[in-house]
């Protein structure tokens, strides 16, 4: 905006600004503790042996190495790109398009966050690489750069479209404030960690073993159950760490996710963004009440797991009662009118379909509502996979020899990388392929008026319900 | 079944027919260097002559099945462009249906192997932002490969709907 529209050049004076300088610090405190802790008798009593000399030699160029390295290290935002200068000998300077930016995280590794450091991090378009990151800054400024490039981004891709300022199609929004959505409480978590598949698992093979010892009068193979005890405890452990204080705000930008217990990571999911949700209600939870939410982000697959309860970044909400979780769904479903995906009538495969699968069948459901096509699937944990029809990517219908024999077909709806996959199996074949031709409707008419400019197409007859 | 499959307007546009030549060629070539791969060993190491003849007749039998296979298969590929999307099915065995919205496609492929080549077709790749979409039409005519590419690039930029 008011930045000189210069291109930078070397020599021109610009408001550059540094990485914290304790960034060396907090790249090497590991190791900076260790050569420290090794050498600390050494260093009390003031003589060193030839061991403690090279490490504290070590830990002097590696001071220096640290600190010239932050001295060239300059970030400034420019023209709407983000640009940094690194590197010592080479210098590289990398330049980030605002327009490009999919998503600002700030992550906390456990050092920094004692320093009350945090690391930006930068999704670029066209790959599921983070490209670009800053590490370290204080968290007030990440925040606040956060902030600058996402609404720089808003503005460059208004300028870009003229008549469609931003995604809403409207007058800019006045700025609301940051409104909290939801928030995991203590207690919720540890019982639902301590009610997973896991857990269920563990109390089976306990069982086992009391009988065992009943019977037997001695506990056969206790020396292979502690690793398995200290290996549940340490993956319950993790995912209590990592959904620690999880708690979901919204703001302009999208939806914000905190999480974290040593490690305090930020996502933003942007509304525009989000390909679909899956709610997931795994058998002991049931009773309870609760559910887990899961988004599929574009552009934003690493790490997203197959929904066995790890903890990864596709994750909205770990545990929270059925209606929250749906609330949560229908806000990230704001893009497609926040429909609600319980309102879709779902029909399940018909009798025959137990000659394919006679055990699932009786959990697979499915249907095409007006704006969300939906799948459930699934007998311990019940899941229910939603796309809104303005995401779908493709639709394919596929036909086993068995499913020939039997007059069923599957329905695929294919998304981008992520936890979100919509099927529809085992249906009456003629109905697989109405249902084919009634998504695709809808998905062409949900698609016309993001083109903007021709909305007058003779729309597909308006097709409701299953 | 048929209902499944039907057309989605007009009829199904077929492949080349030299895919079904190609793809025989490669399964006989395949059949023959193992025939005589067996008829050599048992020869040379004076097997007993049912040792070498029955996997023979094996071989000859997978490959007249193989044979017939593939005709059937190039006869089930076929696909339509619609005015938004291009329809695709294939499979003999297992059939699919795949549906690619214009305004959905990340990019088009052409691909000719050296063998296709010889043969004066090619392959063409749609591609979505979605691992999942398996569209594939081999066994174009070159030049009809080289159309559809082209009309679908155009239709995909013209179509093209953000994620």
């Amino acid at each position: 905006m008011s930045d000189p529209a210069l291109p930078g050049e070397a020599g021109v004076e610009r408001p550059y600004k540094r990485l914290s300088p304790l960034t060396p610090l907090v790249r090497s405190f590991i190791l900076v503790v260790a050569m420290l802790a090794t050498s600390w008798d050494d260093l009390l009593r003031g003589d060193l042996g030839p061991l403690a000399w090279l490490l504290l030699a070590l830990l002097v160029a590696g001071a220096v190495f640290g600190a010239v390295s932050w001295a060239r290290t300059k970030y400034w935002i420019e023209a709407d790109e983000l640009r940094v200068d690194t590197g010592i000998v080479s210098r590289q300077s990398r330049r980030i398009r605002v327009d490009r930016l999919q998503g600002v995280d700030i992550a906390q590794p456990f050092v920094a966050r004692i320093f009350g450091l945090a690391e930006l991090r930068m999704d670029v378009a066209g790959g599921g690489t983070r490209e670009g990151s800053l590490a370290f800054v204080r968290l007030d400024e990440a925040e606040a750069l956060r902030e600058e490039l996402l609404a720089r981004r808003d503005r460059a891709r208004a300028a870009t479209r003229p008549g469609h300022a931003g995604a809403d199609g409207e007058a800019p929004v006045p700025p609301r404030p940051e409104r909290e959505l939801a928030r995991l409480d203590l207690p919720t978590l540890v019982v639902s960690l301590l009610l997973s598949a896991e857990a269920g698992a563990f109390l089976v093979a306990a069982v086992v073993l009391g009988v065992a010892f009943a019977v037997f009068g001695q506990f056969a193979g206790i020396a292979g159950v502690v690793p398995v005890v200290i290996g549940f405890a340490l993956t319950q452990f993790r995912r209590l760490s990592a959904f620690y204080g999880f708690v979901v705000t919204e703001s302009e930008s999208g939806l914000h996710v905190r999480r974290g217990l040593f490690e305090r990571n930020t996502q933003t999911i942007a509304l525009a963004r989000v390909q679909g949700v899956v709610v997931s209600e795994p058998l002991l939870w049931r009773r309870l009440g609760w559910a887990r939410l899961d988004v599929s982000v574009a552009g934003y697959s690493a790490g997203f797991d197959g929904g066995d309860g790890k903890p990864s970044a596709s994750t909205a909400m770990p545990v929270a009662p059925r209606p929250l979780v749906l609330a949560l769904a229908r806000r990230l479903l704001a893009e497609a009118g926040g429909p609600h995906p319980d309102a879709v009538a779902l029909t399940a495969p018909p009798e025959r379909a137990r000659w394919v699968s006679p055990v699932g069948r009786h959990f697979m459901s499915g249907g095409v509502g007006e704006d969300l096509v939906v799948s459930r699937e699934g007998l311990l944990t019940r899941r229910m996979h939603v796309v809104p029809h303005a995401r779908v990517q493709s639709l394919r219908l596929h036909q086993g020899v068995w499913q020939h024999r039997l007059g069923l077909a599957d329905l695929h709806v294919d998304s981008p990388p992520g936890p979100v996959k919509v099927r529809l199996r085992h249906r009456d074949a003629a109905e697989a392929r109405d249902l084919l031709e009634q998504e695709n409707a809808l998905t062409r008419r949900a698609r016309r008026p993001r083109d903007g400019t021709a909305p007058a197409q003779p729309s597909p007859p308006r097709v409701s319900g299953g | 079944m048929d209902d499944l499959f039907a057309p989605p307007e007009h009829a199904w546009r077929p492949v080349s027919p030299a895919l079904a030549r190609l793809r025989r060629l490669v399964l006989v070539g395949a059949a023959v260097v193992l025939g005589a791969v067996l008829v050599v060993l048992g020869l040379v190491l004076s097997w007993p002559v049912w040792l070498w003849l029955v996997p023979l007749l094996l071989v000859a039998a997978v490959a007249a099945w193989g044979w017939w296979l593939v005709g059937r298969n190039v006869r089930w590929w076929g696909y339509a462009e619609r005015e938004d999307e291009l329809y695709i099915k294939h499979g003999a065995l297992f059939r699919t249906l795949v549906v690619v919205p214009y305004g959905r496609m990340q990019y088009v492929d052409v691909q000719a192997g050296p063998l296709e080549q010889a043969f004066k077709i090619a392959s063409v790749h749609l591609h979505t932002a979605s691992p999942g979409t398996s569209a594939v039409i081999p066994g174009l005519p070159a030049a009809e490969a080289a159309r559809l590419r082209d009309r679908l690039t155009s239709l995909g930029e013209s179509q093209a709907a953000g994620l």
